[in-house]
């Protein structure tokens, strides 16, 4: 993130529904192709300028201090990336039946983690957004790696994964539990990696796709 | 500091609200002691002196801070903060002769630069999330920071001096600053 010179004359109105969208670029084709990691990352990020808020910041305080803080501060952007996370096995959820909860409920037991590959998607996450701000003319450009563990970006997935075979997957093609065909699991559990883009559209293609399959099967009595 | 959309919960919009039909002369504070109060209400006016804007006293920022300490503050936390406005209080005593509310305004402004040069600052946000490790800022940005949310999210400046705009509609990406005027409140 940083700070973008210019535009003082310039603001906005409304609450900005969207922000910018870098696609993935890395291991797309020959000539794309890293040798630190596998799959990729794109950004998200947006541009606004400061308020009031700053202003605990600024090494000042009395009348031009409160005064400047009624108008807005710099303009300030950011890029901040989303890598994926490698479809690993052994990251699980399972049944904790030695913990029950207060209805006697097994509890879950979460055994996850990021590895090398993330990490390194982590890494070149940063280098190339530091590259581009700058390259780009932003000034004062600070690097981040919040080293998040896995759960923060909010649109966490797996546990259910699809799968050709009943032991290594839980679902089949048609998010049908393989032992229990008439049970749909039709969100994010079906995924077995977290891809870098937001799934949220996918899940509803799926989920699509998953429903029409129902509802002919079941015309065909074989629900 | 790029925030995303500010969350304000419930109890904390009573909270500004009740300081505001607080009348001043029959207030007592909740938690500080009236030597805290004189030292928070002298902070109050050295960082947010009235202008041509009312000032902080004005709009009650200093009723708002001892609430902030007696409704938000845990015990653990409000005995740090009695613990470093003395500390404050005495170091004032020691370079100045007096408690920072009885000192002269240019000794004011000393001390205070003094320790706008000492205290460190907060990282970058991006969409509420501070970038990189946050060290402690310690406790005079902490409570400049309180006094700027009490001060700027008060009903007075926040409608009626910064633009107060709540439900704005449509969004324009690019326009000039001068058909809005001052900052957006929310």
């Amino acid at each position: 993130m940083g700070r973008v010179e210019g535009f003082e004359d310039k603001y906005y109105k409304g609450r900005r529904p969207n922000g910018i969208y870098i696609p993935r670029y890395v291991n797309i084709d020959q000539a794309t192709t890293s040798e630190k990691f596998v799959r990729g990352f794109g950004y998200q990020g947006g541009g606004g300028r400061s308020g009031w808020g700053a202003g605990a910041n600024q090494e000042s305080f009395g009348a031009d201090f409160k005064d400047g803080l009624m108008k807005p501060g710099p303009w300030e952007f950011f890029i901040t990336g989303f890598g994926e996370c490698l479809p690993y096995h052994e990251n699980k959820v399972t049944l904790n039946k030695d913990v029950l909860d207060q209805w006697g409920q097994p509890t879950l037991a979460i055994d996850c983690e990021f590895k090398a590959n993330e990490k390194a998607i982590n890494k070149q996450i940063q280098e190339d957004a530091v590259d581009m701000l700058v390259r780009t003319g932003v000034k004062d450009v600070v690097g981040f790696d919040n080293e998040h563990e896995p759960g923060f970006g909010i649109h966490e997935m797996g546990t259910a994964r699809m799968g050709h075979d009943p032991k290594t997957s839980v679902l089949n093609g048609t998010n049908q539990i393989h032992a229990a065909k008439n049970v749909f699991v039709t969100d994010g559990a079906c995924m077995t990696s977290s891809s870098c883009v937001n799934p949220s559209l996918t899940y509803m293609a799926l989920t699509a796709r998953a429903a029409h399959h129902a509802v002919s099967e079941l015309n065909k009595n074989n629900l | 500091m790029i925030t995303g959309s500010s969350a304000i919960i419930p109890g904390l919009l009573s909270l500004l609200q009740s300081c505001q039909q607080q009348e001043r002369l029959s207030w007592q504070p909740q938690f500080l002691s009236q030597d805290q109060v004189g030292f928070v209400a002298t902070l109050v006016d050295t960082i947010l002196p009235k202008t041509e804007t009312p000032g902080g006293l004005e709009v009650k920022v200093d009723i708002f801070i001892d609430l902030v300490f007696s409704k938000m503050y845990g015990e653990e936390a409000q005995k740090m903060v009695v613990e470093e406005i003395e500390a404050l209080d005495i170091r004032c005593r020691g370079n100045y002769g007096a408690s920072f509310s009885g000192i002269s305004a240019e000794d004011r402004v000393t001390f205070l630069t003094e320790l706008e040069g000492a205290s460190p600052k907060y990282n970058g946000q991006v969409w509420g999330t501070a970038v990189g490790t946050q060290e402690p800022v310690g406790f005079y940005r902490t409570l400049k920071s309180l006094l700027l949310w009490g001060y700027f999210s008060s009903e007075e400046i926040g409608k009626n001096v910064l633009s107060y705009d709540p439900i704005p509609g449509d969004y324009l990406g690019c326009i000039p600053l001068s058909d809005v005027g001052n900052t957006w409140s929310l």
